[in-house]
């Protein structure tokens, strides 16, 4: 019998009698498998728990390997022994019962007092009328916490009188009552005496939970599906780690039952007692503080229970919350501006292997059929006929499978253009990492996108992969269609704002088609038109060219309005779709881009994703057009550069020797909060620190946009001027964790210097650049800055990394719930109306300019 | 005009949010902290800051005020350093030249620096009533000396005693270690402190009472209220990304200051705070401490009735969330009527 679907899970104990109960066999025999290689009854791997070798069936069920899903087993200890989970549990039990009459110590008056909030919270939390076998607390831990705390200190028993002496555990397992040990068969017998009303009024459901079940008198053990043994090439045997445990267990086991029926003497039976209570520890959680790592023939530590479930790697983190799929792609991307922002380039090869189903019904059978005749690639790879059998079309079996086709089959064609598959990169760390792209098969062996739809995935094209998955159902084709094209997520999630746009090579094509004085000839205008698909001309200017402005205005909507300054300073005016003056700059169109939220505003998703793909087409064929190369001659050093340089350099060193100076005198004054030799080295970073900028700003001064290297940096199309300032003229003060390098051997840096020098060369000043090079101190110097802001990064994304996993624990349960309000799963309401106004957070920006 | 503006309903707003503040966090810096300029109050910055904020932590490792003079002493320089004067706090450190000590009798003797009092406007006779106050110390004023003798006997305790006597506080507000004087854009005075203690702010004189303001999360909690808190938390938050050159919509920090505080008190992001304190079994197992939870499930009875998002995941069901929230609803009576077309 299947459950339908399952509505609730209820967490509770195995008891002994349960355990037998699901047993399929009592296993007694410690050795698994006899000469021939079959598995030996009574062992830890006897057929009755299931088969795993293909040739052999299950003794419980009759099925084979496949179909058998395996039985539990149990072996009962002759000894109990702790569950060392539940050590913690066991032991508030019994610091709160009476060591005597195994009541609660609390005097009935107490318990009275607290029975009524107990009931009512039980009724408050479940509801009245509700059916429930016994009371059921929220939180339990927490409430019965402090009850319990408050009764490990109680001296006399308030039932019976009976003194109470301290109980000690000693971990993992081992109890103490005043330096005697108390064995696992008193604790069980002390437990079984506890009644039912007094656990609930510790919060434990005795439904449960009986606490003499947490003292293991039958083990269960998991059929051997759960643990498959592997055949090495060598044709050995290699047992899982459960079963290796599971064999120590019962021969520890065998062994005491054996001395206990000889009478061997006290001390043996405890010390095999001990032991079978470390075998089932490590059984269990193979990480118990307190105890040694049960290890494997080559000191490999086991992987037992715990282990199994815990962490990253756990069943419930890598195999539960996150699983293996297929339809899915994988390969290495690369850039194509031909392609829209909505569009994937697909491998034919990829093409070819991933399929999405055509459900047949009465209306589209025919359709389903001519794709059933097909030989050649677009057709169909399987059937899956109404029964569920999946079957590979072949040559062979075509005609038949044409033939026997009905509504109802269900058919795998091979992708083709036009279907939807969800895009991927990774690290996923938000919703725009996963998009919808409409397939586009190409020759070649890349996925391909364009750059300006790599923008949210933080893709470059230096040999990122990236995957590909095809959604199989219907649903997921039109959820997929409906709210995750690129083209309806231009605006960002987070604030509002474009998340793509133009970079690098279309800034500066952008630039050189719009700026002033910029013409065409016809044969170049409509080269630029043509990648674009616009076959009208512009008008032409009085000197018979055209103007890199009116070509632009060809590709943007009709009516736009829209005024900016740009990044050079100049106005730039979009009047009624004409660009009428001034250039598109990165500030417009390049990140955050204003230009590209307004037509998204105004003309939506559809013209917003055919704007980018022009824009990138168009001023790719204008960068090529016009060509932009820069050279190591434009960083020489001019003479004008070299004496700036040489001036702040100079400044520098002498504003550095001045505080050096007055430090020395003592003129130098604390600033409040530090020590004189804190202020000093504060002062001097900022007067080292900033040399860079004096010199960025004596640059911008200087260079003129005939340098294409500043022209680059300054329309900000790649690299900046502090680049500039590095290559030409000083790469200036290093820093190691936010201060001049200072450490190294004592008292400097390098033996290079004297101990104690302060001065801007023996503490990461370099007045290199990088066209002169470095000296060795110097290389030396910026090595650690290097090395610095390398280790800050990686330890940055690490630290980030799990900020965003636990903030996406903690909200991934709240929801915009009917009324418009935010409520998280068990129906709190977390705010009365989503972020104050209700809106869409994708549209924050447009609802704000309104 | 494309789209509708209203949020859909069954939005997974939080996720949304987790990520619209997780996502630029590669982009932050990890230098935990900074001083714009010298003069200025060091504060924690970045994603340090952050991860603070979100973890709830008791005490902020840089706790920082902001505190707005009033009419009558926003313009004038001296007015305004008075009342600086008034708030940073005085030990008695501050005000000695040296001192002497004597292990043995347990006694000792200050020596007042004419200088440092008369700046603070302190007389030798407040300090010693001050001091007096103070657990088994008793003080008296002998010209610039105050003599001060305490009760312990064992050279151990006298010597504590003595470090507490050096480091009371005689005049000030307590907690408010250093300030700092700035001016705003209309050319009005305004005070930074580093350390924080409203309600002692709160009692001196000449500041702009209503706006008071903190980076301590708690300690306006306690003073103001639940709501300041859920406000402060938010600003902070949007602050500190703010100052990364990185924006992040009001709407996604609210979210995650009301998500920590809707129950009335602060609740961490985390193990021990929204995350841990699930309903869900599965969400917490899957989250952190595994075994834990399912063991204290057992015991405790719990049951899982699958409700949030992990846990449906996890065995594999539709989520409550988006457009798994939605479900079509369909007449059987109804569905009878629609003819199949043959």
């Amino acid at each position: 019998m299947q459950a339908e679907s399952i509505d609730g899970v209820k967490f509770t104990t195995l008891s002994p009698e349960l355990i037998k109960h699901m047993s399929v066999a009592k296993l007694i025999v410690s050795d698994t498998y006899n000469e021939d290689g079959y598995p030996i009854d009574g062992g830890v791997v006897d057929q009755r728990l299931g088969v795993i070798d293909p040739g052999l069936k299950c003794k419980t069920c009759g099925g084979r390997a496949k179909s058998c899903p395996g039985h539990f087993g149990h072996i009962e200890l002759v000894r109990p022994v702790i569950h060392p989970e539940f050590a913690k549990t066991i032991y508030l039990l019994l610091q709160s019962t009476c060591e005597k009459c195994h009541r609660i110590l609390m005097s009935e008056s107490q318990i009275a007092e607290i029975r009524p909030a107990i009931e009512e919270f039980v009724k408050e939390e479940v509801g009245e009328g509700t059916e429930v076998e016994a009371p059921i607390m929220k939180e339990p831990e927490k409430k019965a916490g402090p009850i319990m705390k408050r009764l490990k200190s109680v001296k006399k028993c308030p039932h019976c009188d009976a003194p109470q002496r301290k109980i000690k555990l000693e971990r993992p397992t081992f109890f103490y009552m005043e330096g005697n040990r108390i064995r696992p068969d008193e604790i069980r017998d002390w437990l079984s005496k506890i009644s039912n009303d007094d656990l609930s009024l510790m919060g434990i459901d005795p439904i449960a939970t009986r606490p003499e079940w947490l003292v293991i008198t039958a083990l269960l053990v998991p059929p051997v599906n759960m643990r498959p043994s592997i055949t090495l090439e060598s044709g050995e045997r290699s047992e899982d780690d459960l079963t290796h445990k599971l064999v120590d267990i019962m021969r520890i086991n065998q062994r005491l039952s054996q001395d206990i029926d000889a009478g061997a003497p006290q001390i043996i039976i405890d010390d095999l007692w001990e032991l079978l209570q470390y075998q089932v520890t490590t059984y269990f959680n193979n990480e118990t503080p307190g105890i040694p790592v049960a290890r494997h023939r080559s000191t490999r530590p086991l992987k037992t229970l715990a282990q199994r479930l815990k962490g990253k790697e756990g069943r419930l983190r890598y195999n539960l919350s996150g699983k293996r799929v297929n339809f899915s792609a994988r390969t290495v991307i690369c850039s194509d501006a031909r392609l829209t922002i909505n569009q994937v380039g697909v491998p034919r090869r990829i093409a070819e292997n991933l399929t999405v189903p055509i459900y047949t019904t009465q209306w589209n059978i025919e359709l389903a059929r001519d794709y059933l005749k097909r030989t050649e690639y677009p057709m169909v790879l399987n059937i899956i006929s109404k029964d569920g059998i999946r079957k590979r079309v072949t040559e062979v079996n075509r005609e038949e499978l044409i033939k026997s086709l009905v509504p109802g089959f269900v058919l795998e064609r091979q992708l083709i253009d036009g279907d939807l598959a969800l895009f991927n990169r990774q690290p996923t760390l938000h919703r725009l990492s996963v998009m919808a792209h409409v397939v586009k098969v190409l020759p070649g062996k890349t996925l391909r996108l364009n750059t300006s739809a790599a923008v949210p995935y933080n893709a470059d094209f230096d040999g990122d992969e990236m995957n590909l998955h095809v959604p199989q159902s219907i649903e997921a084709q039109a959820e997929a269609r409906h709210l995750m094209q690129p083209k309806d997520l231009i605006l960002s999630p987070r604030d509002g704002r474009p998340v793509m746009f133009t970079e690098e090579d279309q800034i500066a094509g952008l630039y050189m088609l719009t700026r002033d004085g910029a013409y065409f000839t016809k044969e170049e205008a409509s080269i630029m038109l043509s990648s674009v698909m616009v076959y009208d001309m512009p008008k032409r200017e009085k000197n018979g060219l055209y103007s890199g402005k009116a070509i632009f205005s060809m590709i943007l909507p009709k009516g736009l309005s829209y005024t900016a300054t740009s990044n050079l300073g100049e106005k730039t005016v979009i009047k009624d779709g004409e660009l009428a003056a001034g250039t598109v700059s990165e500030n417009i169109i390049g990140i955050g881009g204003p230009l590209i939220a307004e037509i998204f505003e105004k003309y939506g998703p559809d013209a917003s994703a055919k704007f980018l793909h022009d824009v990138s087409n168009i001023a790719v064929r204008s960068a090529y057009m016009s060509g932009l190369t820069i050279s190591i001659r434009d960083y020489y050093e001019t003479e004008q550069i070299r004496k700036e340089k040489e001036r702040i350099i100079n400044e520098a060193d002498e504003k550095a020797a001045a505080l050096m100076e007055s430090y020395k005198q003592g003129k130098l004054e604390a600033l409040p909060g530090y020590t004189r030799r804190e202020t000093l080295e504060l002062e001097l970073r900022v007067q080292l620190d900033i040399a860079r900028e004096i010199a960025a700003k004596f640059l911008m001064k200087t260079l003129t946009p005939e340098n294409n290297a500043y022209l680059m940096a300054m329309i900000k199309a790649k690299g900046n001027i502090v680049f500039f300032v590095m290559i030409s003229m000083l790469l200036g003060q290093q820093s190691v964790r936010g201060r001049r390098p200072s450490r190294g051997y004592n008292g400097r840096i390098l033996t290079y210097f004297k101990r104690n020098d302060r001065r801007p060369e023996a503490r990461g000043f370099i007045r290199s650049c990088f066209i002169e090079g470095l000296s060795p101190p110097e290389l030396y110097m910026h090595a650690m800055g290097a090395r610095d802001s390398a280790m800050t990064k990686s330890l940055i994304t690490a630290v980030s990394g799990y900020m965003q996993r636990r903030l996406i624990n903690a909200l991934q349960d709240l929801y915009v719930a009917d009324d418009g309000s935010v409520k998280d799963a068990s129906g709190a309401l977390i705010e009365t109306i989503y972020g104050g106004d209700g809106i869409d957070p994708t549209m924050q920006m447009v609802a704000g300019k309104k | 005009m494309a789209k509708d503006m209203k949020v859909a309903r069954g939005e997974a707003v939080g996720v949304v949010a987790a990520q619209s503040i997780g996502e630029p966090g590669t982009q932050m810096v990890l230098r935990s902290f900074h001083s714009a300029g010298i003069a200025s109050v060091i504060t924690t910055t970045g994603l340090p800051r952050i991860i603070e904020i979100v973890d709830a932590r008791k005490k902020p490792k840089f706790p920082m005020m902001e505190i707005r003079l009033d009419k009558s002493t926003s313009k004038s320089y001296e007015k305004a350093k008075e009342v600086w004067k008034r708030i940073e706090e005085v030990k008695v450190s501050g005000v000695i030249d040296g001192f002497e000590e004597n292990l043995k009798s347990g006694t000792m003797a200050l020596h007042l620096s004419k200088e440092k009092t008369a700046q603070h406007g302190i007389t030798g006779r407040t300090i010693a009533s001050r001091l007096s106050k103070l657990e088994g110390v008793s003080a008296d004023q002998d010209g610039d000396e105050i003599r001060v003798k305490v009760k312990d006997k064992d050279t151990k305790s006298i010597r504590t005693r003595f470090v507490k006597v050096l480091n009371s506080v005689i005049a000030g507000v307590p907690g408010i270690q250093k300030v700092v004087m700035q001016t705003n854009d209309n050319n009005e005075f305004y005070l930074t402190t580093s350390g924080s203690n409203i309600e002692g702010v709160l009692s001196v004189d000449g500041i702009e009472k209503d706006e008071v303001y903190s980076n301590d999360i708690f300690e306006v909690l306690r003073v103001y209220g639940i709501e300041a808190a859920r406000n402060l938390i938010a600003n902070e938050l949007q602050k500190t990304i703010n100052e990364e050159g990185i924006t992040v919509g009001f709407r996604h920090l609210g979210l995650v200051a009301d998500a920590m505080t809707h129950t009335g008190v602060i609740k961490s992001v985390g193990r021990h705070g929204i995350a841990g304190e699930k309903e869900s079994v599965f969400a917490r197992a899957a989250y952190e401490e595994t075994v834990k939870h399912f063991t204290n499930a057992s015991v405790f009875g719990e049951t899982d009735m699958l409700k949030g998002v992990a846990e449906n995941i996890l065995i594999g069901k539709q989520i409550g969330v988006g457009t798994g929230r939605v479900h079509l609803a369909i007449k059987k009576e109804e569905l009878k009527k629609i003819k199949r077309k043959d």
